[in-house]
């Protein structure tokens, strides 16, 4: 039996999601609505103490941490398979896995709390949340909520903007040697990648772009346009979770 | 095929353990040590293997390999020998869970301390200047940032504070841990032990006051078995320096009992 707590179908919640769904895995989905705090109260407070979402339950067994869970559910549920079989390649899905984790999280993330933050968070909600942040979120939290409510400084939205053309920059070169990231098959690499830069075409990426980018482009698209990634995207409660931001995850402390 | 690894001496956190995984498989390997004080990640004949300037750099049948973590995974599945990963899939899961939280979390907590207390000594008596031409070099954003703000000694008693924190939590969890279950992620030895032995080294050296027989009785049992596997032995005996740090070598002069 399988549960999966996740948040609106965006970055490391798109990507579990993404990866049940190409599986074709029955699963019981739970949305948690992170800007209530859903994920410092019971039940996730006692499944995940460090409130990561998404949470997978496998068995009565919560697992986070989405490259670990994904590799987790590659490895439980070997049909259908979303990683290559050769050593060198399935080390190649894991840089980008990493990479991922590293910079791109944290950086498109960032990009897309500036853009749609307020949105996702009107004035009364806001304050309210404002308000109980000191009550419900562990000290060791707070900055990270402190830091997206004041809105990001100009040094450090132009490092994620720096990260994501670098990022896109590879992408487009990888796409050059073979069809999907990691070689011939779609696999981990190509969702974790895909579950953050779905937001770039709304959020505007100079280097995204049909002149200078347009196998990315079109590998973005032929992504977005298979079944289990729409059934996936359909999950969240917004018409376009892609127009939805939470506050980024912590950036690496020190390079 | 010839496997060659391209590391630093003294064997930093990341060499350290891509060095002790080809160990504990039994693959055979030449040493390309790198001079860290002459800045030799940063030539253009590793940039050419290593565009982001960084250690280790495992070459393969002509292929280079990065990245610590991926490439101690593969090593794991491109070589016979012993598994060094657990067979459970739960336990396989908190490996890798392990394996981010010392790299990402603890370690680079370790390494702001660490950086702040040695680069200004590292980079010797060369001019500011030369020194900024160096760091203007590191091809990685982040990371040039770091040597920035570790030689003009920027970080704030804030950060090193918050750095301090969590060196001392990391030590509270691996002592849960390690009382829970014999190796760091459960009944078996892993990628994830490989890992805390190239930071214990350094969590000694900068906060011994977090990791001692008192504090953390079964993280010092865990430091004793670690250091009589023969391939740990083995790193000890090429790595030459640094000298195993005090504690380490209690830890080891009481298993042997």
């Amino acid at each position: 039996m399988l549960d999966l707590f996740h948040a609106e179908p965006t970055g490391d919640s798109a990507r579990v999601l993404i990866v049940l769904e190409e599986k074709a895995l029955e699963f019981h989905g739970h949305y948690v609505d992170v800007l209530a705090f859903e994920q410092y109260r019971p039940p996730l407070v006692e499944l995940a103490p460090g409130a990561e979402i998404p949470v997978l339950i496998r068995d009565g067994v919560a697992s986070t941490g989405a490259s670990a869970v994904c590799e987790l559910l590659e490895e439980a549920f070997p049909e259908r398979p979303l990683m290559p079989t050769g050593a060198r390649e399935r080390w190649c899905v894991r840089v980008w896995q990493k990479h991922v984790d590293d910079l791109v999280a944290s950086a498109v993330t960032e990009l897309a709390w500036q853009a749609y933050g307020k949105r996702s968070l009107p004035p009364p909600a806001r304050a309210e949340l404002e308000a109980s942040l000191e009550r419900i979120v562990p000290a060791e939290e707070r900055p990270r909520w402190l830091a997206a409510l004041a809105g990001y400084g100009e040094e450090q939205l132009a490092r994620a903007h720096a990260r994501v053309e670098e990022t896109v920059v590879k992408v487009e070169a990888a796409l050059a040697g073979s069809e999907w990231l990691a070689g011939p098959m779609f696999s981990l690499a190509d969702v974790a990648v895909f579950a953050y830069f779905n937001y770039l075409p709304a959020l505007g990426s100079a280097r995204l772009s049909e002149s200078e980018a347009p196998r990315a482009l079109a590998w973005l698209r032929a992504i977005a346009e298979r079944p289990a990634v729409r059934t996936a995207l359909a999950r969240g409660r917004a018409a376009d979770p892609f127009t939805t931001a939470t506050p980024a995850p912590e950036q690496i402390r020190w390079g | 095929m010839a496997v060659e690894l391209y590391f630093f001496q003294p064997l930093g956190t990341n060499s350290g353990r891509v060095f002790l995984a080809l160990l504990e498989k039994g693959v055979p390997f030449l040493e390309r040590e790198l001079d860290g004080l002459a800045f030799a990640h940063l030539r253009p004949e590793y940039l050419a293997i290593n565009p982001r300037g960084q250690v280790p750099t495992l070459v393969h049948d002509g292929r280079a390999l990065t990245e610590g973590a991926p490439i101690c995974e593969y090593i794991d599945e491109a070589f016979g020998g012993p598994p060094l990963r657990p067979a459970a899939l739960d336990e396989r899961w908190n490996m890798r869970r392990w394996c981010r939280y010392l790299d990402v979390d603890l370690g680079r907590a370790l390494m702001m301390i660490h950086w702040n207390r040695i680069v200004p000594a590292f980079v010797g008596a060369r001019s500011r200047e030369e020194v900024q031409s160096i760091i203007a070099r590191v091809p990685d954003l982040d990371r040039r940032r770091a040597w920035r703000r570790a030689y003009l000694q920027e970080t704030t008693p804030e950060e090193l504070a918050e750095s301090r924190r969590r060196i001392e939590a990391g030590s509270k969890r691996i002592e849960q841990a390690l009382a829970r279950t014999p190796w760091l992620a459960g009944r078996t030895f892993s990628l994830a032990d490989i890992d805390l032995l190239s930071f214990y080294a350094f969590l000694a050296k900068w906060s011994p006051e977090s990791v001692n027989a008192r504090a953390t009785p079964r993280t010092m049992d865990w430091i004793g078995r670690m250091e009589e596997r023969p391939a740990v032995c083995e790193l000890r005996v090429r790595s030459r320096v640094p000298p195993r740090p005090p504690i380490l070598e209690r830890a080891a002069a009481a298993a042997r009992g």
